[in-house]
């Protein structure tokens, strides 16, 4: 899982090549190179940031280059196995996200017929292959290498004997083209574009290109020349900068108010109390669903958990959620159960091969994913958008929100079609969708608050999440946040399940949080508060504005306004949010950028 | 030689309107700013074309192509992140030699464009009854001695007009130019060195219209349906009465009772009328309605816009896609006749306008009987309700109720 930029065009590849690496450091940020052909290739590479290499590379004209960061995934971390790779004759250099399954035996092969190697790196078969079968075309010796390589790859590959153009290739692992005026680029990802183009090129699956200044030529598989079409980003460049918050993610954190707005667009009527999707997906949502299967990884499995409550609550229809991982390999398959998948690249590659499964097995499949063109848009029956805008920070706030909108959204059009709810019911949802973002503007109103709190807690080892219902996956999502970037150990628990076995951690130094809604499970919660209480720990409860009794009970308390109690968890997140971001914070930890994390996971 | 066009701003002052399109697509006598650029320059007799473009780049691409309807070669550079006009011109370098620079935002006459390509190594300047907001240009024979950077006092009233005759030289000064006090690489830094070592000529001209605010769209809306002809393509009613130079485009249909009192200029595919006055210096784009009982005046209807039922706008800008309700009606004059005043981005600025009605953005609808203050502006998308009387500033996709 890396970051590729190719660059050839009219302004000095160096800085364009830097800078676009910057944009994408959030895919993985071990080590970084550069390749520039100034009359000849040359390369540059360093372990670390790239401000670092940055610093590294001396003044170099030439203005067709190369472009990678690394997150290692064959080979330890070090110069020799960051990119670009080069070939024994030193003319081609190839940069590659992915992972080549069968290179251990291309190796082999290739060391029998005498080549020596010098990285542990999958990637540099690919150079030597490239060499071997170069005869004076290189998107030729691409064409070649490509089918011996199994597994999953973007690359881009140039040549010192042709340095007027660049090839890309991709299977598995995503590549855009970005379409310049008199200059052209090939990326894995939009952002590191953004602030030269708008105008891009998906690659699908087995694609190749030819990128010169003036030209791109795309082919299939089969060498046939293709014609596609160029979509137009209509986020700013601006957008994926931090725009004055000390990190992306209080940032993600603060735009809240507006990316639930955004996820409500145009799909909520309070006129005709309906709720509108485009006719492809409402006729999905309609296919007489028995059954919902949710299929998703990480912070997205738990929006998965939240929609679970949610649909099952409106819709009274079974829902399983299932990790993308398992389920590929061990998941049931009903022919008339929908699947969907939760992914917020839309290139996670787990899930997608989820929904490759569910494909071949015949079930109908909708994508809920954050970005138009992705992998998960085209290979899914249908897809909702959650008009997130980019999201950088590695810790998913904003994107987690609006998927379960999305998914709200979804429960409410099957319930209205499987006439679970009325369509006063409808209405009264619809209200209260529209107080969320007022709501989540006074939570952010306290954040201070939750500071006061965090401080309190940012020197504990371990930290415990309950609730109960559909707090249950907020407990689950609060710990996850709170770990990946304080990383403090912290666990989220079905409140009701403390006493069966986790109770045995409980000491004074390990606090809880507890979820609090004025449901039927209330008086059973706050039970299990004083269960915890008579074991020393300290209790921050998260609770309603109007529940008077709470602060008997616990030591601290946030409050949220009252809604619905489908649709407090939308504040109660923004709450878990902050609570992490102020720990990590206060513990002076790369927020944005966590130790091990990536935001992507395109490799499984 | 190439002409170089400025086409990457997105001009803050001009939000609404500028939400959803860069500056120099904003259209005045129905045709872009950058249009009429294009064309002067094309009547001054040049061919090739650099179009430095950033905000919204797509849409300038997408109207203007390679230039193969206007004769003439376009070609693109995206400035990317826009870091001042220093920075914008120094994109060109691999493009050109001797090269002519626009800025797109400014009109500037055929005669004018003619002078400078004669000239190496010239600026444009200009004569303005407050310089304040320009660059001070100071001369001596003819021939420049140094650009100031927008003066509270100035010392003259000449000004940096934003017209350039260049050469390859430029851009070895481009490259020493560092950031100035507000943050930007200022193409007035490089000329005031380049002017240490070499003579730039001023060149005065005759014709320059300015666009920064919106009402300046007015100013150069009035200018230019100035020098219109009359020519009709539409279809028209019995009993109407066109008086003076009216242009109304194909398809358009005008019906009994209208009175249009030119310079007027009505695009294709509209509905006029019956019985509405459509007043001087007013451009109403395509596909628009103008119904019964409704007066414009002095203003600019963008596409798809309907004033349909008993609406007067005067001296106003209203953006594409708007619906106003019946007698929606919206003011430009004050009772005590004093400046009328805008709020543009939270910032309040006279307009030094004593007649001046509002600036609506795009998709914006307007209930019956709702009334609009003068110098009010409405952001995109917007929703006022029936009744409502609105004035200041409201952002875009508020409803008022």
């Amino acid at each position: 899982m890396c970051g590729i930029i190719g660059y050839n065009g009219f302004r000095e590849a160096k800085n364009v090549l830097i800078d676009c690496l910057k944009r994408l450091d959030y895919r993985g940020y071990d080590s970084a190179g550069i390749g520039i052909i100034d009359d000849k290739l040359q390369v540059f590479k360093e372990v670390g940031e790239i401000t670092h290499l940055e610093k590294e590379i001396p003044t170099i004209r030439g203005d067709i280059g190369i472009g990678h960061t690394r997150w290692a995934t064959h080979g330890a971390v070090t110069k020799e196995n960051a990119h670009p790779q080069i070939s024994p004759n030193k003319k081609f250099a190839v940069i590659h996200n992915g992972i080549i399954e069968n290179f251990k035996k291309i190796k082999e092969d290739l060391e029998k017929k005498g080549h020596t190697f010098t990285s542990q790196t999958d990637t540099e078969v690919i150079a030597h292959l490239i060499e071997d079968h170069y005869n004076g075309s290189l998107e030729e010796a691409v064409f070649e290498t490509i089918k011996n390589i199994q597994g999953a790859y973007a690359i881009v590959v140039m040549c010192e004997d042709e340095p007027e153009k660049l090839i890309g290739a991709r299977r598995e692992s995503p590549l855009i083209v970005g379409v310049g005026d008199n200059e052209n680029f090939i990326a894995s990802d939009i952002p590191a574009l953004l602030k030269y183009t708008n105008r891009v090129i998906y690659l699908d699956e087995g694609e190749l290109c030819v990128v010169t200044k003036n030209s791109i030529n795309i082919y299939d598989k089969n060498k046939k020349e293709i014609e596609k079409k160029k979509d137009i980003i209509t986020w700013d460049y601006k957008d994926a900068e931090k725009s004055g918050f000390p990190h992306f993610m209080l940032k993600e954190i603060f735009d809240q108010p507006n990316t639930i707005n955004q996820a409500l667009r145009g799909r909520i009527s309070e006129i005709g109390q309906t709720i509108n999707f485009s006719e492809k997906i409402e006729k999905l949502l309609s296919n007489d669903i028995e059954s919902i299967n949710i299929v998703a990884c990480g912070t997205s499995y738990y929006s998965g958990l939240v929609g679970k409550y949610v649909i099952e609550q409106t819709c009274r229809i079974p829902v399983i959620v299932e990790l993308a991982s398992e389920y590929r390999f061990f998941g049931t398959r009903n022919k008339s159960s929908l699947v969907i998948a939760i992914t917020q690249s839309g290139e996670t590659s787990d899930t997608l091969a989820a929904l490759r499964e569910a494909n071949k097995s015949g079930c109908k499949t909708l994508a809920i994913t954050n970005v138009i063109g992705s992998t998960a848009t085209r290979i899914t029956n249908g897809y909702i958008l959650t008009q997130s805008g980019p999201e950088i920070g590695v810790a998913a706030t904003k994107t987690f929100t609006s998927q379960i909108i999305v998914l709200l959204l979804a429960a409410l059009k099957i319930a209205s079609i499987k006439k679970t709810l009325s369509s006063n019911d409808i209405y009264y949802y619809i209200l209260r969708l529209k107080e969320l973002s007022r709501q989540i503007r006074l939570i952010l109103d306290e954040s201070n608050k939750i500071i006061k709190i965090s401080e309190k807690i940012k020197d504990s080892n371990s930290i415990f999440f309950i609730g109960r219902g559909i707090n249950f996956p907020l407990s689950l999502e609060g710990a996850l946040k709170l770990k990946e970037i304080s990383y403090i150990h912290a666990e989220g628990f079905a409140a009701g399940e403390l006493k069966h076995g986790p109770f045995a951690l409980l000491t004074k130094k390990t606090p809880v949080v507890a979820i609090v809604t004025k449901d039927s499970t209330y008086n059973k919660l706050l039970a299990n508060i004083g269960e915890i209480k008579a074991r020393g720990p300290q209790v921050i409860a998260i609770a309603d504005e109007n529940d008077s009794e709470i602060e008997k009970h616990a030591d601290y308390v946030v409050r949220y306004p009252s809604n619905s109690t489908l649709l407090s968890c939308i504040p109660i997140t923004v709450i878990l949010q902050l609570l992490a971001y102020h720990v990590a914070d206060l513990r002076n930890c790369p927020i944005d950028k966590p130790r091990n994390l990536a935001k992507s996971v395109t490799v499984e | 030689m190439k002409c170089v066009i400025l086409a990457a701003g997105e001009g803050k002052r001009m939000h609404p309107l500028t939400f959803t399109r860069p500056k120099v697509m904003l259209q005045i006598a129905k045709r872009p700013i950058i249009e009429w650029n294009l064309l002067n320059a094309i009547d001054a007799g040049l061919k090739e074309f650099v179009f430095v473009v950033g905000y919204k780049s797509e849409m300038v691409r997408d109207f203007f192509g390679n230039g193969e309807q206007w004769n003439v070669s376009i070609d693109y550079v995206n400035q990317g992140k826009a870091l001042g006009t220093a920075h914008a011109i120094g994109m060109v370098e691999r493009f050109v030699d001797d090269f002519i620079v626009l800025c797109g935002d400014t009109i500037f006459g055929a005669n004018d464009i003619k002078n400078i390509i004669k000239t190496d190594n010239s600026i444009g300047i200009f004569e303005v009854e407050n310089a304040e907001e320009y660059g001070i240009v100071e001369t001596k024979d003819g021939f420049l001695v140094k650009i100031y950077e927008k003066m509270k006092k100035p010392f003259s009233n000449i000004i940096n007009a934003g017209m350039y005759h260049f050469n390859k030289e430029i851009f070895n000064y481009i490259k020493k130019t560092n950031k100035s006090p507000r943050g930007e690489y200022e193409i007035t830094d490089s000329i005031n060195q380049l002017s240490k070592e070499k003579k730039i000529k001023g060149i005065f001209l005759k014709e320059w219209r300015d666009v920064v605010y919106p009402w300046h769209l007015l100013d150069a809306n009035e200018e230019i349906l100035k020098k219109i002809d009359r020519k009709i393509e539409g279809i028209l009613e019995e009993n109407i009465i066109i008086k003076g130079n009216v242009t109304i485009g194909k398809d358009t249909i005008i019906r009994s009772g209208s009175y249009i009192t030119g310079p007027v200029i009505i695009g294709k595919n509209c509905k006029i009328g019956p019985n509405c006055y459509i007043r001087p210096h007013t451009a109403i784009g395509n596909n628009c309605h103008i119904g019964n009982a409704c007066e414009i005046k002095n203003s600019i209807v963008m596409d798809n816009t309907n004033v349909p039922h008993q609406n007067y706008v005067g001296d106003s800008v209203i953006g594409s896609n708007c619906n106003l309700g019946a007698g929606t009606k919206i003011a430009n004059l004050r009772l005590d006749k004093k400046n009328i005043n805008i709020i543009l981005n939270g910032k309040k600025i006279d307009t030094k306008r004593r007649k001046f009605g509002a600036v609506i953005g795009d998709n914006v609808q307007t209930g019956i009987n709702s009334t609009i203050n003068v110098g009010t502006t409405i952001g995109n998308n917007c929703f006022i309700g029936q009744s409502s009387s609105v004035k200041g500033e409201i952002n875009s996709y508020s409803k008022i109720l």
